[in-house]
Order: structure tokens, then sequence, then C-alpha cells
């Protein structure tokens, strides 16, 4: 039976020598091992948290309006401390100071369309500079509609007040309502993150919402129905029950 | 007629006799290479991945450090102009060629057991090993250390060579047993503990050793922290494939097992099974574990639970062929706790060997746990569960830290 497709042996063979040359070009990033796996003392990629006790990106008064917004959005009450305490201005501060910070590791090169609101921010910004402005055009408002006044300044209902038009975007300052997101979805993160990025501060949101932390074996407990975890919330960087409270004996 | 009959008869004589020799020879040559294994010479003489016996890795003894040295046929790096009895000097008396002295690093006191049969087995194989041309200064000790002839007055003290002598009263295998961990597999290299001048202490044959450090555990009957909890079948199976149905082998051991016990037959490793379940214990009680309530023992379950349990499981059970046993575990309850520590420290990785060729491997914790965090959880690992030991102290930990960090 004669070939009635145009796809000739002639074209596969072709085509597929084409695909081996591809796949035989030499320096193809692939490791081979033979025999025992490849193993070495002390490997470890341990996080690298920055120490805390000073703003990294955020002027003093930026991050003192950081603050104020943050602990607008999470307020302290009843049920936990707010998030100024819990350090999620210095959770965006550190952020900020790194690759999430310069978009280091996203693609930025052009061209920049308007996505949809499911896709994220989409412009040719970083996020330093999204704070930088966002703060700048936040305080201008605050100003504007309060005599004056720098947002930090202000009392709490006017605070919401001014946060409140950002989030609906009726500021003359177009990213006003992305800007919004942005800081409430950072702030989210910095109450909720490990804290040893700076915020949740001793797992307050984990203790909060009855989050066991950085944990991985539930063997002895996954049969206990309807009964709490008796374990308390877990960092990367350990729990204040490790510490004897010796001074001799602790590190 | 009758003249070329004997000439015939004379050829096939000659074909038979060479041939019947050769075979002679290639089972000398084979006997030899099994006689290699069981001594683990290549684990000294051969770098890894290097040529096979042309030299090896610096060994750091507690005197300075040695150098292993070419032992291929090569005859200017080698051992290539040796005779054999300057070979077999070397392993009955630890003397060399020309009169050379040896450092007792090289396990000549074990090797003086053995019997002639086996080191000429061994000298055949040696013989046709490939030549390999390496020059290796072996002896790079500080002085007085240096002098080599200062091992004449070691030896005085330490080493009275004596060839193996059977034990009629006893079976079979244990004294092939007997024959093996005392000789060719100088067992007591490691685990028996060492003098002042690094010999073995008299009286204290395999009750667990320091080398390098490693922590070499006791080997004898002792039901706590010796093998008293371990079947033949125990110790066969870990020294065949790495791993029995409480332990997984690391470090030193790890390396003895893959180059060498792993390749020993069946019935040389029930030998030494059936010999070390005779060795009695020094007969020391088990000391009483630390309570519960101590602060070391409270941090320490805490850091157990959030760091260890997932794998070696909240009981100490760990995971058969997987994780380690930690609860009655000879090594956990050993008085020197410096392997623990360093496996903490460093991580681990398991032996591979043919049977067993996973290495399941332990992650470092020495980057997530402090010195006094290492120190709680090892003294609660080694007080619960029916473990008892000594304390681990965070003095102890920063300097094993630092010593590993050089």
């Amino acid at each position: 039976m004669p070939p009635t497709s145009s796809f000739s042996r002639r074209r596969f063979l072709s085509s597929t020598g084409l695909l081996f040359l591809i796949a035989s070009v030499p320096g193809a990033r692939a490791a081979e091992h033979s025999g025992t796996l490849p193993w070495k003392p002390f490997a470890a990629l341990p996080p690298e948290p920055l120490p805390g006790g000073r703003w990294y990106v955020l002027t003093p008064d930026e991050a003192r309006t950081v603050e104020a917004i943050v602990d607008r959005l999470i307020p302290a009450d009843e049920l936990s401390i707010g998030g100024k305490d819990a350090g999620c201005a210095s959770f965006i501060d550190r952020q900020l100071a790194g690759s999430y910070g310069s978009s280091d590791r996203l693609y930025m090169q052009g061209p920049f369309v308007a996505g949809l609101p499911t896709q994220g921010y989409q412009g040719a910004e970083t996020p330093v500079a999204r704070y930088r402005d966002g703060l700048a055009a936040l305080n201008k408002h605050a100003q504007a509609q309060f005599s004056g006044k720098n947002f930090f300044d202000l009392a709490a209902a006017e605070q919401d007040q001014a946060l409140k038009d950002f989030e609906a975007g009726k500021v003359d300052y177009k990213p006003a309502a992305g800007f919004f997101n942005l800081v409430l979805q950072n702030t989210m993160e910095g109450f909720f993150a490990d804290p040893i990025y700076g915020g949740n501060k001793d797992m307050a949101g984990w203790k909060f919402i009855g989050f066991p932390g950085a944990r991985y074996d539930y063997r002895d407990y996954i049969t206990a129905h309807n009964k709490p975890f008796p374990l308390p919330p877990l960092s990367i960087a350990g729990r204040p029950e490790w510490k004897t409270g010796d001074k001799a004996g602790g590190n | 007629m009758k003249k070329a009959a004997l000439i015939a008869g004379l050829a096939a004589a000659t074909v038979f006799g060479a041939k019947g020799f050769a075979s002679d020879l290639f089972d000398r040559i084979e006997a030899g290479r099994y006689q290699a294994v069981l001594a683990d010479c290549s684990a000294c003489h051969t770098r890894p991945g290097g040529k096979p016996f042309a030299g090896g890795l610096p060994l750091q003894t507690p005197f300075g450090a040695l150098v292993p040295p070419n032992i291929t046929p090569d005859p200017e790096t080698g051992i290539g102009s040796w005779s054999y009895a300057d070979f077999r000097n070397a392993l009955k008396t630890g003397i060399g060629k020309g009169g050379k002295r040896l450092y007792p690093a090289m396990p000549y006191p074990a090797y003086a057991t053995m019997k002639d049969t086996d080191i000429a087995d061994l000298w055949a194989y040696f013989q046709k090993v490939e030549p390999v041309t390496n020059h290796v200064v072996s002896n790079q000790l500080p002085f007085p250390f240096s002098i080599r002839a200062s091992m004449i007055g070691w030896n005085w003290l330490n080493f009275s060579p004596k060839e193996f002598q059977p034990d009629p009263a006893k079976s079979a295998a244990w004294n092939r047993g007997a024959y093996l961990v005392n000789g060719a597999g100088h067992c007591g290299t490691c685990h028996t503990p060492k003098s002042l001048t690094g010999a073995d202490k008299s009286g204290e044959f395999l009750r667990g050793g320091s080398l390098q450090s490693w922590y070499a555990p006791n080997l004898t009957g002792d039901p706590h922290k010796g093998l008293g909890s371990w079947s033949t079948d125990d110790i066969v199976s870990y020294l065949k494939t790495g791993a029995n149905r409480f332990d997984i082998a690391s470090g030193p051991m790890a390396e003895a097992i893959t180059q060498s016990t792993s390749k020993w037959d069946d019935a040389d490793l029930q030998a030494v099974a059936a010999y070390l379940k005779d060795i009695k214990s020094d007969g020391t009680p088990a000391p009483q574990p630390l309570a519960a309530t101590d602060p070391a023992m409270a941090a320490g379950k805490a850091i157990y639970l959030d760091r260890c349990s997932a794998c070696h499981n909240s009981t100490g059970a760990g995971q058969a062929s997987l994780f380690a046993t930690l609860a009655k575990a000879p090594v956990i309850n050993s008085t020197d706790p410096t392997s623990l520590i360093r496996v903490v420290l460093q991580g681990s990785q398991a032996v591979a060997t043919t049977a067993r060729p996973t290495t399941p491997a332990m992650p470092s914790f020495g980057w997530n746990l402090g010195d006094a965090d290492v120190a709680n959880v090892l003294t609660y690992v080694r007080n619960s569960w029916g473990n008892a030991a000594p304390p681990v102290t965070p003095g102890q930990v920063k300097d094993l830290r630092a010593a590993l960090k050089r």
C-alpha cells in the first residue's frame, strides 16, 4: 500500500535523526552516578535569615507607616497580638531586602501587558519600588484628607478610612488597590511565616489558628480522633522547650 | 616404537605437570586474594578511587600522620624488590625489608598470629597485583615519633609475636572465628581500647576503642553496651549486608563492611559470630538512667520529638533496614558518645553492600542544633527506652564540632 499521508518514512528518519543530534549535544547538564549515592558530611541548605534589630530597605518613616498599616490589617485583640508586635513590618522589610524585593528570580523584561486579576501583578516595577511609591502616595492621601497629618499619626479610624480608600481605588493614585492588596498579602505572610523570617513572633500566628508548625511526623496521633494535638508549634529554629533555662547548659 | 611411546608419555607428563602447577598457583593466588579481603588491606593501602594497593590516604594517629605505603610489586616505589621472607617478616614481626621498622598502625601485632600458609598465599596474590609507580612518604610523624628505631622499645613493651594456637576445648567454628577476629580481621585494631603508647590495653580485648573521631563499640557479650542482645544471625547479617534488625553501619565500619566483611564466606562470618558471642563482658552492671525530670532530659525529649522521631520513632524503635533502632542499642549505651555526636552533627550515610545498595542517609543537624541541643538530645536518647549512659556535655559537642570542621 502506498503511503497516503505526507509524513513519509524519509521525513520521519530525518526528524528523529535531528532529535538524536539535539539529545547528544555534549555538555548537556545531566549528572550520572553509579555505585553509591553521593553524600557529603555536614551537607545542608539551611535558610539564612537576616539578623533583626535594624531596617534593611525601609526608611524610618516608611517603616513607621508599614507598622501602622499592619496593625490596622491585623489589630491586637483578645485572640492574638497585632501585626506590628508580631513583626510583620520587619518581615516585609527583610523580604524586600532579598530576591523578592528586587524580583531577581522573576522574568522582568517586557512586554508588560495588563493581565487578569488571577494572574497577579504584571507590571514592570519591583516590590521595593511599589512599596516606596505606594507608601508615599498613602501618606500624601492621608495629608490631603486629614489636615496635613502623616498616616502613622492618624487615629485608628482615620487610618482605616485611608486604607479603605486605597482598597477601593478611590484615590488619585492608579495602583492604589494593587498596592493595598500587596501589603495585605505580605502582612498575612509575615503573620504566618516561620518566625526565623522576622514575623510571627513567638509563633503567635500559629498558636492563634492551632497550626503545629514545621513538623512532619504525626504517626503517634493519627488515630487519636477528635483529640487536640498535644505538642506546641515548632519553628525551623526550634521552640522554647528545647532550652533548659540553665545558662550553663543553654546556648 | 617404544622410544616414541616414551617420548609421548614424557610430553604428556610435562603438560599435565605444568597444568597441575598452574592450577595450584591459581588456587593460591585466589586464596591470597581472599586473605587480602579478610585483612582488608585496601582499606588503608588504596586511596578512594585510586589504583589498588598503590598507597592510601594519611592515617591520623594520636602521634601524627602516617601514610600507608604502595604495596604493589613496583620495584622502585612498591614492594617489587622484596623477597617472601621480607614480606613474611613485615607481617609477622613488624620489620620490613632491610630491617626497617614498621609502625603498629600497620596491624602486624594482629597479622603475627596468621598462619604461614595464609601469608604465603597473600604473597602469591600480591605478586600478581598490577605494579603502580607511586612514591609514598609514609613516615610523617613529628620528632621523636619519626624515629623508627623507637619501635624496638614499643615492640619490647607491647608485642610478643605468637602464631594462633587453636583451643581444642572449643568448636572448629569458634577456633576459625578466633583466628579471623584476632588475625587477618584485626578487629581489635579499632575495637580494643588503647594504652598511652597506642597499644591494645591488655585484658580489655574488644571492649570498645576511639580512633579518628569515631568510637568503635564494645563487641563482647555485654548485654548493655556490647553484643549481648544480638544473635549470631544478627552479627552475620550486619557483617554481610551492613544492616540487621537493629542497626545500620556507618563511618569506618561501613567501609570495612563494603570492602571486606560483605565479601567473606558465610561460614567465616558464622565462625566470627560464634566466637564473638563467647567473649565475656567485663561484668560492670548497667548504670541507672537519668530521671526523666532532669532538665537536660526534658529539653532533649522536646528536640527528639521535633527532629528525630520522624525516622527513629517516638519509642526509639527505628525502622528495620532503614533507620537504626536507638532503644537498647549497644552503640547508644557506650560510655564514649563520640560516634553519636558525630552522626548528629554531620549526618551519616549507611553502608552500601550488594545485598543492600540503598544507602539510606541521615541528614546533618549541625546547622540547626547548638552544642547544648546536641548534648541534651543525646542525653535523652542515652537514657530512655531502656538505655542508660552518662549524659553528653555541651563541651564534648563543641570540641568534636571544632575537630570535624578542621
